[in-house]
């Protein structure tokens, strides 16, 4: 049978860690998924002056103090991409891109990202515009497609498609691109907006007009409500009241992702509340569950 | 939960007496996978006011472009034989409830 975490916690920031060092003290057994360098916006940072009891520290030596934290506590991280957190009432699944994990809270802590939606995005979304190009291929057999990829991954979906769909124009929003299979269509530029009436028609970019009957938007970053469909967004952040709680029973939200400011003191602060209110929930409703 | 196809889709489907749910899916699609569980919830919790099926988009195509299904998983509410309301993706389960509420 499946493990069944207590807490699963998605992101390795401040915010994460702060969130799996408290649950680890309550005796939950946690499961962390981010980067193994923590946090590029720590890692990056050339000083910090308001993280108390650290003043002027260098990013990558807080960071480092991070690491020896859990390291000492034998916490740690795992580096798979969290794809989507699925709540199904009972418990959670998290979907990595390599498996599915179990847990009965989930507390979500991935930070802000700076990737902007191609305008149209979100209205077409469903009407032909998707962000998984693998699961819908049956629907594409014979007919037109379009991809927009962020990184090389993508290019995996862009090849697999070429097999299915009758026409298969790649757009590679970055530099290095591998082996892509030859009846794909590569074009450079820069998408600026899907447009069509009921379904989408076409996409623009800043030097042409690429018309298909499906686009696919791949990117490793995924959106905040891909992360957790079904989650409420309010002004680009997930909605959490003090306890941190989102709209989803059992799932909680800490660190930039719930707003500003983004300081790693707010991130890290929110993280134990995240962690003690995720304790709290399960045992609250699921006391039967042996906690060693 | 009943699985419906292109040829019983009008008998099933749009001329059931109740509304029906309809979860348009494939066997590869992994939140696809992850909607089943709350289909049968919904299944069973709203049994007498609500007919919940599914339908495989791969061995079905001629219902799916009918209807213009573009992303899976979609899963589509009829009532007296029209699409009422439609949710694409993954949603929890209070957010069928809360589309139900609607028009039930």
């Amino acid at each position: 049978m499946q493990t069944r975490y207590d807490i699963i916690i998605v992101g390795s920031g401040p915010a994460g860690i702060s969130a799996a060092v408290n649950s680890v003290i309550r005796n939950k057994k946690v499961k962390v998924f981010g980067s193994k360098n923590l946090s590029d916006k720590l890692t990056k940072a050339p000083r910090i002056d308001n993280y108390l009891g650290f003043y002027q520290a260098k990013g990558p030596d807080l960071a480092k103090r991070f690491t020896d934290h859990i390291d000492e506590m034998d916490i740690e991280i795992d580096e798979e991409n969290v794809e989507a957190v699925y709540a199904l009432g009972t418990h959670f699944a998290v979907a990595t891109n390599k498996d599915t994990y179990e847990s009965t809270a989930v507390i979500v802590a991935p930070g802000v990202s700076q990737k902007k939606k191609i305008p149209g995005e979100d209205e077409f979304l469903g009407k032909g515009v998707g962000y998984c190009a693998t699961c819908d291929a049956p629907i594409y057999k014979n007919r037109s497609i379009a991809i927009v990829g962020y990184e090389p991954s993508a290019e995996h979906e862009v090849n697999f498609m070429a097999d299915v769909a009758s026409e298969v124009t790649y757009i590679p929003r970055y530099k290095e691109l591998g082996e892509i299979d030859e009846r794909v269509r590569v074009i450079k530029g820069r998408p600026k907006k899907f447009a069509g009436e009921e379904k989408v028609r076409s996409l623009q970019l800043d030097n042409q007009e690429i018309e298909a009957e499906g686009f696919f938007v791949l990117r490793e970053a995924v959106a905040l409500d891909q992360l957790v469909p079904g989650i409420q967004i309010a002004d680009h952040h997930y909605e959490v009241n003090r306890n941190l709680e989102t709209n989803i029973k059992g799932l909680f939200a800490a660190g930039d992702v719930t707003g500003e400011p983004y300081q790693y003191m707010k991130a890290a602060g929110e993280g134990q509340v995240a962690a003690l209110n995720a304790v709290r929930y399960i045992d609250n409703n699921f006391q039967q569950k042996k906690s060693s | 939960m009943q699985e419906v196809m292109d040829m019983n889709f009008e008998e099933e489907v749009l001329k059931n007496d109740t509304p029906v749910l309809v979860d348009f899916w494939a066997p590869w699609c992994g939140p696809c996978k992850m909607v089943a569980p709350v289909m049968e919830q919904l299944h069973e919790e709203y049994d007498g006011k609500l007919k919940v099926v599914k339908v495989n988009v791969d061995e079905n195509p001629e219902i799916s472009q009918a209807l213009q299904i573009t992303s899976i998983p979609a899963i589509v509410l009829f009532s007296e034989g029209q699409p009422k309301d439609a949710v694409v993706g993954f949603r929890p389960k209070e957010a069928f409830d809360q589309m139900l509420a609607k028009h039930l």
